[in-house]
């Protein structure tokens, strides 16, 4: 919200107080000030000028030279503006001033060959409206060299602050005078009114009917007869000016005026427009449209709340009028309407609209029901001595169940035990008196007070305790030395993630974290993804059904700025669902996923050899290193698929008993084209939601080995399509449990071997853990190997 | 003669087979290659064979010794690819082989020296799902339907009861749901947002919350607290202060700043993180004595932390996953 300072100090004395210190403690009290605006130093060297003199610019038909004064001296300054002329007096941008609209600074210049020293500005430059017709002209009372901001008298400083939902009553000026009045312990000063008027529902010239009494607790109006309706005198200009807003006219702006000043929202109808002078509070009907002030037509629910006339609806309640009942110059009578709607549903209207105004703003968060017909006598009043009007002293106000005030206690022992700090009692009632919280009772152990209705948020005991640690400043809390921590079991549920990324990145991976939602076009297992229902855009829609898509887009932003060698890995929960609809939990898994990827060289050209490329079989040995370790009582196989699938070229997959764990392999072209890249790409994604569960890490000694290990090495020539697998199975089904280790040290494929042929050279590894083995006992197991390998794979022994 | 020259033939493919560096490649080389070695030995005793038996046994020497050779050159060219030791002279001022190290997010790392601080005074670590129902995510932490509170954190929906959580709390909510008090967790992991993506807000970002609910506990030991957690994570000098605020589930409620100095520009107060006393309607949800236990709960974003830490000014930095940008974090 926008506040001004000088507009502030109407109620409040604030008289020795810096506006540092207002800052300061409006922040520190709940009101955050977001940025401080000082419009004198915002119109920094613009000032009033004089023109003295306007000439035709010699190389440009629709340029002038004028020769401006500043009281001192007299500047060239070519201005393009038709409406220039001598004897006028305007705001006069000299070199060095900043422009406040479009914040470019003002140089010393050459236009067209003719030199410029300053600007002539026009009101929409200086942000002060939208009219850019032409420069403004000012007043010719004001001193020539006067500061623009105090000839305008914009010398004011503004601050935004950022009111919490819960405090409604401090969206008003009055409101941010009452936090100020309790903080620094001045007296709050509100607008008053006269008290000359007779309540009534019904009066000669108009009459108010709530038929939803829930929606519309109570309505007041007050009717202004012969109102003159034009310009705003310059006080209530500039205090609207000030704040951002922009005056429309007279009997508008002292609805705005009244709205920033005490926060009830208003709104004037022209009475003559309303059939039958009636005013009727009730629901739309279904699928009716309706015009609103800013000429757009908006489709309304039975469940919307509209002020109604005689016949047709007027405004929709609580959120903004009718393009049909608006003021107009033609205006003579009116109706201020100052009514108190109901929180929710003005809430629920707004949002289907689409539509927050500054009044459901307000009635959003609740207003004051028992401040209605005062705010709409104020309006009244000031509309009456801004254009003469009369008031109907008759004044209407339906209210047929009267909201009372709460009361609510506290005891100085909780305030105690929740703030670790005892606060005076009489510190307390101080506190609640500036916050207008009148003392019902007290006694040594309590007070009780009665909470006035602009305050919703205030219920219950520790809503009191807040307020009085809010005022009181949580400054003035002692922070502890020491705690004291219970001696229970300490968890921490992210141990396995941090465990397999430490891991990785002693291998040289690196962490990426990718972005989880992701385009319909890039999603993988697309039907069983899940969408969002309100996305920012199509690009972020659906969420990962895998992490592949994400890391295909870091690799392919990162090729694009030449970084090739990749060697990346990600954690992170994917999505899917298991159900046309998302009722309850059961109807998606949500898993937590492992992905590594890698591409470009695993080994760059170097003094000591040459390049090397990442291969499938360096992702496979990553996938073995990092996870052989995890399974010890689990069986972890793997599965091959050579042909290619819409992922990948050829893959492997993990499984773990029996259940699948994870795959990947080499990513395909088809897929690699979607994310624009033109490299090699290897990747495994492994869902570790299901590690997790199967996992055994818990590590056991066995005693070291004391018996030496023994080698036997061996070559076989081999059809070509006999696979490794294959081999291995046949060496550890042919021999005893004293073989221990397999380790094929070489592949070799030629011409001399023949096209269909290869050898591959293994050794094996034998030893026994409870006797040194003699080679005998070895040869006759490995000659045994040999000879089934020979006649099962007709295979050849080299050598 | 035929049987030692296939012997040594035999030999020589046997002793191949385990070369794989150039000293044993030096020892082959040796053995059959050299002047005193086995095929120049057998030409010896060629030499002086019967001329009748010359012919037959000269080509199958020359054969075997050629094809022995050639395996050799194959073999000893592919040993001395890979070892460039053999073609240098020993300089020791050659760059090192260096081995590759890699790098948590930044993000990660952050995490982590939260989680230490924390760990340190005694909280255990919980995570939870991210997508959640509205029931975890706002009900059960007093967020009325309809409220304009609910506006506080712009959401990305499913339907109507579920949603991309838009804080940590719904874990909170598991804790409490599933074991009574005494707590002391912390509860880290990915939140979403829905806000347009710029410079300082993207659809998500990670937060890591806090809750302790005890029989003991006040907004002095909140404070204290908090101010430790400052202290470790930002030097023991840092300038904070706590300023009163508004979240559903805590009352009171606050959110601290620290003072930020960047060097040659304008100082400003940064907020750091939001906390409060748990809403008594929170503990009722639980059916925890509100006489008895109080708590308090606190949370803040870890990519906030890390742009004030490490001075990053662009927060779709951490997700673009630049390696120029990963690796500055080594």
């Amino acid at each position: 919200m926008i506040v001004s300072l000088k507009w502030l100090k109407d109620y409040i004395d604030l008289d020795g107080i810096s506006t540092e210190t207002i800052v300061e403690k409006l922040t520190t009290s709940g009101s955050e000030v977001d940025e401080v605006i000082d419009k004198n130093s915002e119109f920094r060297n613009i000032v009033v000028g004089y023109v003295e003199n306007v000439e035709k610019h010699p190389n440009a038909d629709r340029l002038s030279v004028c020769k401006v004064s500043d009281g001192n001296e007299t500047y060239n300054v070519v201005c393009g503006a038709p409406n220039v002329k001598a004897g006028q007096k305007i705001p006069f941008a000299k070199v060095g001033a900043i422009i406040p609209n479009g914040k470019f600074e003002i140089k010393k210049t050459k236009i067209r060959g003719e030199e410029s020293f300053g600007m002539i500005c026009a009101e929409d430059e200086l942000g002060i409206s939208d009219d850019h017709d032409g420069i403004m002209v000012l007043n010719e009372n004001v001193k020539i060299g006067t500061p623009l901001s105090e000839a305008l008298k914009l010398d004011d400083i503004i601050l935004d602050i950022a009111i919490t939902p819960n405090r409604a009553d401090s969206l008003s000026h009055v409101g941010i005078a009452r936090d100020l009045s309790a903080i620094f312990n001045r007296e709050l000063e509100p607008p008053g009114i006269s008290l000359d008027y007779e309540v009534t529902t019904k009066n000669d010239f108009a009459e108010v009917i709530i038929e939803n009494e829930i929606g519309c607790p109570r309505y007041s109006a007050v009717v202004v007869k012969n109102v003159e309706v034009k310009e705003s005198p310059d006080w209530l200009k500039e205090k609207l000016t000030n704040i951002g807003l922009r005056p429309i006219n007279n009997i508008v702006d002292v609805t705005n005026f009244v709205l920033h000043e005490i926060g009830q929202p208003l709104h004037a109808f022209d009475l003559n427009t309303l059939a039958g002078n009636k005013i009727v509070v009730k629901n739309s009907k279904p699928g009716s449209k309706f015009i609103t002030l800013d000429s757009k037509e908006r489709s309304m629910l039975q469940s919307d709340l509209m002020i109604c006339d005689g016949g047709k609806p007027v405004a929709i309640a609580g959120v903004m009028g009718g393009e049909n009942s608006e003021v107009s110059s033609a205006t003579n009578d009116i109706l201020i309407e100052s009514a108190y709607f109901n929180a929710s549903s003005v809430r629920k209207t707004a949002k289907h609209l689409g539509l927050s105004t500054d009044a459901s703003y307000r009635f959003e968060r609740g207003t004051n029901p028992n401040g209605t017909l005062m705010a709409a006598i104020r309006a009244a009043e000031l509309i009456q001595d801004i254009t003469g009007g009369e008031i109907i002293k008759e004044v209407i106000d339906v209210y047929p169940y009267i909201i009372e005030e709460k009361s609510v206690s506290v005891r100085y022992s909780r305030v105690e035990k929740i703030l670790g700090f005892a606060i005076e009692a009489n510190k307390i009632e101080d506190i609640f008196i500036g916050l207008d919280f009148s003392i019902e009772s007290k006694d040594d152990k309590s007070i009780t007070v009665k909470i006035p209705t602009f305050r919703h948020d205030i219920e219950r005991e520790i809503d009191l305790i807040e307020e009085i640690v809010r005022i009181y400043g949580f400054d003035g809390i002692p922070a502890v030395d020491n705690i004291s921590v219970s001696l229970s079991r300490k968890i921490d549920e992210l141990d396995f993630e941090d465990n397999i990324k430490q891991n990785l990145i002693s291998i040289g991976f690196n962490e990426v974290i990718s972005n989880s939602l992701i385009s319909d076009y890039k999603t993988i297992d697309y039907d069983n993804s899940i969408k969002v229902l309100n996305p920012q855009s199509a690009e972020m829609s659906r969420l990962r059904t895998s992490l592949i898509p994400g890391m295909l887009l870091n690799i392919s932003r990162n090729l694009k700025v030449k970084e090739e060698d990749l060697k990346f890995f990600e954690i992170g929960e994917v999505f899917s669902s298991n159900s046309k609809e998302i009722k309850s939990f059961d109807d998606f898994t949500e898993n937590e996923n492992l992905i590594i990827a890698l591409s470009g060289n695993k080994q760059n050209k170097d003094w000591f050899g040459s390049e090397e490329k990442f291969d499938f079989y360096y992702l496979k040995g990553v996938m073995e290193t990092i996870f052989s370790d995890l399974f010890r009582n689990h069986k972890i196989q793997q599965e091959y698929i050579t042909e290619n699938d819409e992922q990948f070229d050829f893959q492997f997959i993990m499984m773990a008993d029996s259940k699948k764990i994870g795959n990947g392999g080499k990513v395909c072209k088809e897929l690699l084209d979607k994310f624009e890249i033109s490299k090699d790409v290897f990747l495994f994604e492994i869902n570790l939601s299901i590690l997790k569960n199967i996992v055994d890490r818990k590590n056991k000694f066995t005693s070291l080995l004391k018996y030496p290990k023994v080698y036997r090495d061996f070559g076989f020539i081999l059809d070509k399509n006999i696979s490794y697998n294959e081999v291995v199975k046949t060496i550890s089904q042919s021999s005893s449990k004293l073989l221990k280790k397999v380790n094929l040290f070489d592949i070799f494929e030629s011409e001399s071997l023949g096209s269909d042929k290869k050898s591959l050279a293994f050794q094996l590894e034998y030893y026994d853990e409870s006797k040194t083995l003699r080679d005998d006992e070895i040869d006759a197991e490995f000659w045994k190997t040999i000879e089934t390998v020979k006649t099962k794979l007709k295979a050849e022994l080299r050598g | 003669m035929k049987d030692k020259i296939d012997q040594v033939r035999a030999d020589f493919k046997e002793d191949i087979i385990s070369v794989s560096n150039k000293v044993l490649l030096e020892e082959v080389r040796l053995k059959y290659f050299s002047r005193n070695g086995l095929y120049a030995s057998l030409f010896d005793e060629f030499k002086v064979l019967p001329k009748d038996e010359k012919p037959k046994f000269g080509k199958l020497l020359n054969n075997e010794k050629q094809e022995s050779q050639k395996e050799f050159d194959e073999l000893s060219e592919k040993i001395n690819s890979n070892s460039a030791e053999n073609k240098e002279s020993i300089d020791l001022t050659l760059p090192g082989k260096k081995t590759e190290i890699g790098t948590l997010h930044v993000l990660t790392q952050t995490l982590n020296e939260i989680k230490s601080i924390f760990k340190g005074l005694g909280f255990s670590v919980y995570t939870g799902p991210e997508l959640e129902s509205d029931e975890n995510n706002f009900e059960m932490l007093n967020f009325p339907d309809d409220h304009p509170a609910r506006d506080m954190q712009d959401t990305y929906f499913i339907n109507d009861s579920f949603l991309l959580r838009t804080h940590t709390s719904p874990v909170q909510v598991r804790l409490m749901k599933n074991s009574k008090p005494p707590y002391r967790a912390i509860m880290p992991g990915r939140v979403y947002r829905n806000e347009a993506i710029s410079a300082k807000s993207y659809c998500l970002f990670h937060q890591v919350e806090g809750l302790v609910i005890d029989t003991n506990v006040t907004f002095a030991e909140l404070k204290g607290t908090l101010v430790y957690f400052a202290k470790q994570l930002f030097g023991e000098d840092v300038k904070y202060r706590f300023r009163s605020s508004f979240f559903p589930f805590t009352e009171p409620s606050a959110e601290v700043d620290i003072w930020w100095q960047p060097k040659g520009k304008e100082g400003k107060w940064l907020e750091i993180l939001g906390c409060g006393m748990v809403d008594p309607n929170v503990l009722e949800n639980f059916n925890i004595d509100t006489e008895k236990y109080v708590g308090y709960a606190f949370g803040m974003g870890i990519e906030r932390m890390a742009m004030l830490k490490y001075g990053i000014d662009d927060i779709r930095l951490f997700f673009d996953n630049d390696n120029r940008f990963i690796n500055q974090f080594k």
